[in-house]
């Protein structure tokens, strides 16, 4: 199946399975491991990525689907120079990583949570990452990364 | 102290966040094909047929590999009693029976889909009690014919895999004479690591050599077990780490590495095998499930006069690491609170379920829910406040052990119960309808197992750390072997690079268990720096024209005392030391020495002692709903005796996720076995904790610096999930009024106990 999508803004034309998911395309045909292969269930959110904006798991999530839409990964959160987003530093700064292999699914829930309310309170923030298990953290110093940012945004 | 004490950010954080941090499911190496595991369907059987010829024959399958294809031989950690095919017996759901590989992953699943497997199912022995019963069909009836490593036996018949026992004279007597017997019946579940990485493993195969790319907390123990398992030598692998996407003890032993290798070696090109969520589950050694009948005898004042415990640990279809464990009771049932003669008997059981093995504080937060558990009984029945029960009853510094350990700082106790107080009084918790509090203590050790560093100084003044030990996310590396190493040369922590692990390379280490990386490889570290240190010294020496003795080592420079303008960079000097007396470099090893015990204390294997102890309090303040069952952790309280902290936020980390993982083994997480079947068989029938299930710890650390540690550190990392499933138990008991005697304390638990009259 022809599919044609933007992958943090470079433009992709594959031949693909229609059964074909978004997750396999990345890791295996483009071999872009940044999103990671956990549950194939749609179960943990380690592979999160963005389709136009909006966190999709992309282990249950058709590459035929993205005909025409934009898919940001991991890979195109920060800039090509290595700079990091906001909330990727407060991630380092906050102690939010330990494993690290859930963190790219988090850093796309999250941004994507960041863009559609700059300030959300520990509530939002634990029920924007209801479907992101993280085996390490506790949680915790997670939430607190994003807080610094949205505080930063405030101030 | 620039460096220790302070929270420096984890080397591995940026690339963590990028997506380019390299695990081990991300390594794609040229030409590499993908295998898959035929496994047993059912949990006991005879296999009647196996054919393979179609699986064989489908286009872009490369190989297909059986019992009939290798050596029969088994191997194990301690007990020789695992095959790595099943040929004419299944054991276990999951058990590999012969394996694939393929071009492709799908082609790979797809060819399998097309094997000939019939097995005639047999009785399977499906939990622990049935195990032991008369009768009970054997899991091995071969079992004599297990070879142990040289040097060690133990007692085992049957089913009983392992069993320890002690038995001191006073025991019966004291029973005799008890004013009072309180006596506790606890069972507790089985529980998965999940970690999110899969188990993996990459294979290669050169003709002469295999290199093994892992995310593997032990990587000097897969190249041991796959020599043993594929008959070669074990420098005919090299075992190459990568980041390891969790383990929690689960990637301690080996798993897929030995199918790899044979694959690669039979198929000439690079093979990956990867467990999906399912198989990884179902086939993961978990956390054993275990039953602990505890007796003690008291006296009218409320002395604990005796104890009689009897264990049973479910070790599945083969012994793992699980014979060593039946002696952790020893270290746990005659700790804490000051009591005379301790009976233990624990016996380790073969079931027809997946292999059990280690998981973060192994055995401890079962056998501390028992004993904690049972604390509260006691105290409950002598109608005497819990927590001051516990206080009026603590070990004071020089107590003995069961095992004639002495724990020579065991009063450091009594100041985390102060710590706890002061966060929260305990009088002012659990107040109010459906409300609940709860107390639990722990003592653990700091696992003693050796570990190397070599040093090397750079020529533009940045030092490399050699070391086979591994970041397994706790940031024993990323931050604590780093910043202990910077600290002793006066360097920032980000102009210290440590290696990722490599079995050609470094010199073995003991694995990311029992807390051991920060103190081990961190003390080791402190060894090489000797070395080093003198090579600097001289070196700068030669530079400046002045003694050894007068020069100080701060701020990456050398200086003369007293003369500040006479000074030399390290930069400097390691350029100058490698075009002259050769590269600046240093090894070091250290291993904890074992504290003296009583070898004559029990039968039985032991892992004899538990140094470097560490002294724990949680209290736990829960909420019940009375309709649905559910538990709300209101405030979790823990005090902690870390030696230093390294990186406080680091620690806080460790005990925030500990304490999480502890809550799911508490209240969520359990495989339930029926049949010889796990019902939960995905990760979301499992129920890992999600953010909004976990409270914000609240934490105060305890600092008595271990004077053999690295700048005082002992072990963190485990301690933080050994007590949490006591102290919520004791809370949920505290509320309801009801005995809680199960794990988990699911919600459905919840509403059965408040049915019960």
């Amino acid at each position: 199946m022809h599919t044609e999508f933007v992958l943090n803004t470079r433009e992709i034309e594959i031949e693909a399975p229609s059964t074909e998911t978004l997750l396999t395309t990345l890791r295996e045909r483009l071999q872009l491991t940044g999103s990671k292969e956990a549950c194939v269930e749609g179960e943990c959110g380690a592979c999160t990525v963005l389709v136009n904006g909006r966190p999709v798991d992309s282990c249950i999530y058709a590459t035929a689907a993205v005909d025409g839409l934009a898919v940001t990964t991991v890979e195109g959160l920060g800039g090509l120079d290595g700079s990091l987003t906001p909330l990727q530093q407060s991630f380092v700064d906050h102690f939010a990583i330990q494993c690290g292999f859930c963190t790219p699914g988090l850093l796309l829930t999250l941004s994507a949570l960041l863009d559609a309310n700059p300030n959300p309170d520990r509530k939002e923030i634990e029920n924007a990452i209801s479907g992101n298990l993280c085996r390490c953290t506790g949680y915790t110093q997670i939430v607190e990364a994003v807080e610094a940012v949205s505080l930063e945004e405030r101030s | 102290m620039t460096e220790v004490g302070q929270s420096s950010i984890r080397s591995d954080g940026v690339v963590k966040t990028t997506g380019r941090a390299l695990f081990g499911t991300d390594v794609i190496l040229p030409g590499m094909l993908h295998a898959r595991l035929l496994r047993s369907p059912v949990p006991a059987g005879r296999i009647v047929a196996l054919d393979l010829s179609k699986v064989a024959e489908f286009p872009g399958v490369r190989g297909v590999l059986t019992a009939a294809d290798i050596p029969d031989r088994r191997s194990g950690l301690v007990l020789m009693d695992a095959p790595l095919f099943a040929s004419q017996f299944v054991r276990f759901e999951g058990e590999p029976i012969a394996a694939v590989v393929a071009e492709t992953r799908t082609i790979a699943k797809q060819a399998l889909a097309l094997a000939v497997l019939e097995i005639e199912e047999m009785p399977s022995v499906g939990n622990i009690e049935d195990a032991i019963a008369p009768n009970a069909p054997l899991v091995h009836p071969d079992w004599e014919s297990f070879a142990t490593p040289p040097g060690l036996e133990w007692p085992r018949a049957g089913n009983v895999v392992a069993e320890t026992c002690s038995d001191p004279e006073g025991v019966d007597e004291a029973f005799a004479g008890a004013a009072t017997i309180i006596e506790d019946r606890f069972e507790t579940g089985r529980q998965y690591q999940a970690y999110m990485e899969p188990r993996m493993a990459v294979a290669e195969f050169d003709g002469q050599r295999f290199t093994i790319h892992v995310a593997h907390q032990f990587p000097y123990n897969v190249r041991d077990r796959v020599a043993a398992a594929i008959d070669v030598s074990p420098s005919d692998i090299r075992v190459v780490g990568h980041h390891i996407g969790g383990g929690f003890g689960a990637k301690l032993d080996t798993g897929l590495e030995p199918y790899a290798a044979l694959l690669a070696r039979q198929s000439g090109r690079p093979v990956r095998l990867a467990n999906d969520r399912s198989e990884d589950l179902l086939t993961c050694q978990c956390r054993e499930n275990a039953v602990i009948k505890i007796r003690t005898a008291v006296s009218q004042s409320g002395e604990l006069l005796a104890r009689d415990v009897d264990v049973l640990m479910d070790s599945g279809a083969s012994a793992t690491d699980i014979p060593f464990l039946t002696s952790i009771p020893m270290h746990v049932f005659g700790s804490l609170y000051r009591i005379g003669p301790v009976r233990i008997r624990t016996r380790a059981v073969y079931t027809n379920t997946a292999p059990t093995g280690a998981f973060r504080g192994v055995s401890g937060t079962h056998l501390y829910f028992a004993l904690e558990r049972h604390m509260d009984h006691i105290a409950n029945k002598l109608n005497i406040d819990r927590l001051e029960y516990r206080r009026s009853h603590l070990q004071p510094d020089g107590s003995k052990l069961p095992t004639g350990q002495v724990l020579e700082d065991a009063g450091i106790l009594s100041e985390a119960f102060d710590a706890v107080e002061q966060l929260a009084p305990w009088s002012e918790l659990g107040q109010g309808p459906n409300r609940g509090v709860g107390i639990a203590a722990c003592m653990w050790l700091t696992n003693p197992m050796p570990g190397s560093a070599t040093l090397k100084l750079n020529s533009d003044g940045t030092l490399g750390v050699l070391t086979a030990a591994t970041e397994n996310g706790s940031g024993a590396i990323a931050t604590g072997v780093r910043q202990i190493a910077a600290e002793e040369f006066g360097l920032p922590a980000d102009k210290v690079v440590v290696t990722m692990p490599d079995t050609d390379a470094a010199a073995f280490d003991a694995g990311s268990q029992g807390s051991r990386t920060t103190h081990i490889v961190g003390r080791a570290v402190l060894e090489a720096a000797i070395e080093v240190r003198a090579q600097i010294l001289d070196t700068a020496a030669n530079i400046l024209e002045a003694a050894v003795e007068d020069l100080e080592l701060a701020n990456e420079m050398v200086s003369v005392s007293g003369t500040p303008s006479k000074q030399v960079s390290l930069a400097e000097i390691a350029a100058t030391a490698q075009a002259t007396t050769g590269p600046i470099s240093g090894t070091g090893s250290y291993t904890t020495p074992m504290p003296p015990i009583n070898p004559t204390c029990a039968s039985g294997l032991l892992f004899p002692a538990f140094p470097t102890p560490t002294y724990h309090v949680h209290v736990a303040e829960v909420e019940i709903d009375p309709t649905t069952g559910i538990v709300r952790v209101l405030r979790y309280l823990v005090a902690q005796e870390v030696g230093k902290a390294i990186n406080p936020e680091a620690v806080r980390g460790q005990i925030q996720g500990g304490v999480a993982q502890g809550l799911g083994y508490a209240l969520w997480e359990t495989l339930q076995i029926d049949g010889g079947r796990y019902r939960q068989r995905t990760f979301e029938a499992y129920g890992l904790p999600l953010a909004a299930d976990v409270p914000e710890v609240e934490i105060v650390l305890l600092e008595h610096p271990d004077p053999a540690g690295p700048y005082g550190a002992k072990g963190v990392a485990e301690p933080p999930i050994i007590p949490v499933a006591a102290a919520i138990g004791n809370a949920i008991e505290d509320a309801l009024g009801k005995s809680v005697d199960t794990l988990p304390i699911t919600a459905e638990r919840v509403l059965e106990l408040l049915a019960e009259s």
